[in-house]
């Protein structure tokens, strides 16, 4: 009966794999302890009784949903702050390296590449101001016991800024491809072609990372709102 | 019993102070927490015993419990917590809050505290 038990409670929690290996481990302790001081004769009973003094497996796994929720979110506001800073990085590196290498655009790219960076520090400080205001809304709010409709709007609120940050990552990063390949056309590939393209390859796999955490957190609020609601 | 309707939502709007009184005598795991605050609250407080466990995870990602594994006699693995410093601090402002607000409801249900504002 309560390895049934903590098998619900755990099939529940299967979205965050280490909450539900963890919850698994210390229910069934609190079970077991229970049964073995409960006096009642039969070993089914005590079973029971202990399973019913604990509670419904839903309503629990639901508050845990709810933390594990918070974790996660507040580490994609961390993780979009560093990327944004790596991507930074990257830039100032690509550019330095130019300087370095008197790598200037050609005259007749010249105009076309003025347009594009202008959009490009538009669209990267964009990001990092919506990003660093959703990592702030999201870290200052409180977790509460259990998915209520006002978290709900406080996780929506959240990702109508990350999604801006993203858009606007996502044009930066656009930008910047569209810089580097300018300098680069034309070019015959050497080994100055490393800086500018490993730069650009970090700054495509961060705002991807990115990408994947957000849409991955959207969906496991879809499938905590619907354990509650169950 | 305290346990049901409006006496049940109380416990639970105050169960992370009760959780870090629970845990003030030193580390325990959840069961141990569970029978502690049983013990001292002189069996008033019958929560479901569930609810304890996501109260002290939420309490260790604020920062104010610690936890790790350790093997029971049993052999069973079990996650033991502790107070942190910042838990400790925590504990003490909530106390000196509940004392104010008791002090408060105490005087306004029984009338026996001095107003501080004679009229």
């Amino acid at each position: 009966m309560i390895s049934e038990y903590v098998e619900v409670l755990a099939a529940k929690l299967g979205f965050d794999r280490s909450l539900s290996r963890r919850v698994r481990q210390e229910v069934e302790d609190h079970l077991r302890e229970a049964v073995a001081v409960d006096p009642a004769g039969s070993a089914l009973e005590a079973e029971r009784r202990a399973i019913a003094r604990f509670g419904d497996p839903l309503d629990i796994a639901a508050q845990f949903a709810t933390l594990s929720l918070a974790r996660q979110t507040r580490r994609a506001g961390v993780a979009f702050i560093l990327v944004i800073l790596g991507i930074f990085a990257a830039m100032r590196t690509r550019i330095a390296w130019y300087a370095l290498r008197q790598w200037a655009l050609s005259d007749d790219m010249r105009a076309v590449g003025g347009v594009v960076a202008s959009i490009d520090a538009y669209a990267f400080w964009l990001s990092l101001v919506v990003g660093v205001a959703g990592w702030a809304y999201i870290s200052i709010c409180r977790t509460p016991a259990t998915f209520q409709p006002s978290y709900h709007k406080q996780l929506h609120r959240f990702f109508v800024l990350s999604t801006v940050a993203m858009g606007g990552l996502i044009a930066s990063v656009i930008s910047d491809g569209v810089l580097t390949s300018l300098r680069l056309f034309g070019t015959q590939v050497s080994s100055d072609f490393f800086i500018p393209v490993f730069s650009m390859a970090i700054e495509i796999a961060g705002a991807s990372v990115l990408v994947f955490r957000i849409r991955r957190i959207r969906h496991r609020v879809a499938s905590i709102a619907g354990l509650v609601k169950a | 019993m305290v346990s049901e309707g409006m006496e049940g939502e109380i416990l639970k709007g105050h169960l992370d102070m009760i959780v870090l009184a629970a845990l003030s005598g030193g580390p325990a795991h959840g069961y141990a927490v569970i029978e502690e605050i049983k013990r001292k609250s002189g069996q008033a407080f019958d929560l479901p015993e569930g609810t304890i466990y996501p109260a002290l995870h939420r309490l260790e990602q604020a920062g104010l419990l610690a936890s790790r594994w350790v093997t029971a006699d049993s052999g069973r693995r079990r996650r033991v917590y502790a107070l942190t410093r910042r838990g400790i601090r925590a504990l003490d402002q909530q106390r000196a809050t509940w004392e104010q607000f008791s002090d408060a409801i105490g005087g306004l249900l029984g009338g026996t505290r001095p107003s501080k504002n004679p009229a």
